[in-house]
């Protein structure tokens, strides 16, 4: 019999290695970027993101006066 | 008592016009952040499958156990952190998540056998994420929105379902140029560093910590004589165990347990079912695409029309066209049912987060709402795991998914008509407003009979 929990155990979130690893060859495809590249543009995007955030909050908050 | 809620919204204080962009939207967006980090640590777990099997010697199945108990671990979290999040302020309670979660990710860097892998991502980061899922976070926004609720909750629910499409590649892309350990390291230490202060500076668990008032209404009163009426729902409980007696919650927890059991089942089943009916990985992974694609759009879209119109209604209409999906799945051949499913069931995919947890603060209101839907959030967590296994059993019994998809389909048809039995006119503090302290028991409420 097979393994109950099996399917379970599979991978419990939409991302599936096979599918990314599709994905991603069609992302090299499509755009050409070598993976230094693509780390470069989102890791800049994760750090300014939270800061330009913080930033605005802050100015945001010393206008209300709080 | 009137049941027009344009009319019941100009109750209360007199307002003078606002000014600028509120502050609630700063909240949204630091919350936002969050949220991505939070998923992308949890929704990576699959890139890395590969890769630690060929490191530790290991079967898929013996990893993948850190993500099954990750998955009942975070059902299981929900009404936990939910209660937390009533009593200590969900600002509190998400910076503490966000801390425990950050060094955790970041000790999986260090981890060298499953059994590390299952105490830190089964349990610790399972648990810690819980407290980054909408029974924190969407707490927070019910705080801080009230007219314009429904579309602020599918701002936040949208964004994190873009930011998990965003930092997934990232972390593949990490794997691939400095190795796993790396891809670890920078995602806990992203939350550590960015995160963490984000949420600390930013973000307020209600306006009043603020001295604001909720949707950054301004009164024109002056502080010594105002006094502050905040509408009051007919069956706003005192305590959470109260609400469990009357039929809202069990309505909304009853038709999340589907939406857990049709949403869980297709994210891990649905490139094995495509295979199964000759369709290659690449078109599923594309049609996949093109759901997450539309359903951003169409979560934004339902939190529009949810400020308007009854939730109850567009939910039990988003249930219905889920259903149809499912039935296409099994009535089409299976090249035209996938992208029948992708378009139709894209337009319903995560729609139903922001409708049950603003539905669910409009008729409990805010004061136990993290623990309501928490409760909530763990039948959908719950019926996602069982779903899951059964789908695996039957295709494995029947070697085909016709059958569970057609259970699929009567479940949400079931939960579209379950949504739209909810009296929403009768409960929700949209369409009637008692006086304050006049909120009924909801365990003797009389109305859930009429």
């Amino acid at each position: 019999m097979a393994n109950p929990v099996g399917p379970l155990l599979h991978h419990s979130e939409p991302i599936d290695p096979t599918l990314w690893e599709w994905l991603s060859t069609k992302i090299n495809h499509v755009f050409g970027l070598s993976p230094g590249v693509v780390i470069a543009i989102l890791g800049t995007f994760f750090v300014l993101f939270p800061i330009v955030v913080m930033i605005v909050a802050v100015r945001k908050r010393r206008e209300m006066g709080r | 008592m009137s049941s027009d809620p344009s009319r019941l919204q100009n109750m209360g204080p007199k307002k003078a016009p606002k000014k600028g962009i509120f502050y609630g939207w700063y909240v949204i967006a630091a919350l936002f952040f969050a949220t991505f980090v939070a998923i992308g640590a949890r929704q990576g777990f699959g890139v890395f499958v590969k890769t630690w099997e060929q490191d530790w010697g290991v079967t898929t199945a013996t990893i993948s156990i850190a993500a099954a108990t990750g998955w009942l671990v975070n059902g299981f979290s929900q009404p936990f952190v939910g209660r937390l999040t009533d009593v200590y302020g969900g600002r509190r309670i998400v910076v503490w998540s966000l801390l425990v979660m950050a060094i955790a990710t970041m000790g999986v860097a260090t981890v060298t056998n499953i059994y590390g892998l299952i105490a830190l991502y089964g349990f610790v980061i399972s648990f810690a994420s819980g407290g980054i899922s909408p029974a924190t976070t969407g707490v927070i926004i019910a705080r801080w929105f009230e007219k314009k609720r429904g579309v602020a909750m599918a701002v936040l629910i949208s964004g994190g379902s873009v930011g998990g499409m965003i930092v997934v590649p990232f972390l593949s892309y990490v794997l691939i140029e400095f190795g796993w350990q790396t891809a670890w390291l920078m995602i806990g230490g992203l939350a550590l560093a960015f995160g963490v202060p984000l949420v600390l500076i930013v973000v307020r668990s209600s306006p009043a910590d603020m001295g604001l008032e909720i949707d950054g209404e301004v009164s024109e009163n002056t502080p010594e004589t105002e006094i502050r009426v905040r509408p009051v729902g007919p069956k706003f409980a005192e305590k959470w165990k109260d609400a469990l007696n009357s039929r809202p919650i069990w309505q909304l927890s009853v038709a999340y347990f589907v939406c857990g059991i049709t949403t869980a089942s297709i994210a891990v089943h649905f490139v094995r079912w495509a295979n199964s009916e000759d369709i290659s990985t690449g078109t599923a992974a594309l049609a996949f695409g093109v759901l997450s694609g539309i359903n951003a759009c169409g979560v934004l879209a339902i939190g529009l029309l949810s400020d308007r119109w009854q939730r109850k209604n567009l939910l039990g209409a988003v249930y219905m066209v889920r259903g149809i999906a499912f039935i296409s799945l099994f009535v089409l051949p299976g090249p035209i049912a996938i992208w029948a499913f992708a378009v139709i069931g894209g337009m319903s995919w995560l729609a139903t987060v922001p409708l049950t947890a603003s539905l669910t603060a409009d008729v409990y209101g805010v004061r136990n709402l993290g623990t309501l839907f928490g409760f909530t959030n763990m039948a959908h967590q719950l019926g996602g795991a069982a779903a899951v296994m059964l789908f695996g059993w039957a295709f494995t019994a029947w070697g085909s998914y016709d059958i569970p998809f057609a259970i699929g389909a009567v479940t949400l048809l079931g939960a579209g008509l379950v949504s739209f039995s909810i009296r929403e006119k009768q409960h929700s503090v949209r369409y009637v407003q008692v006086p304050d302290g006049a909120a009924v028991d909801p365990g003797r409420s009389t109305t859930d009979e009429a």
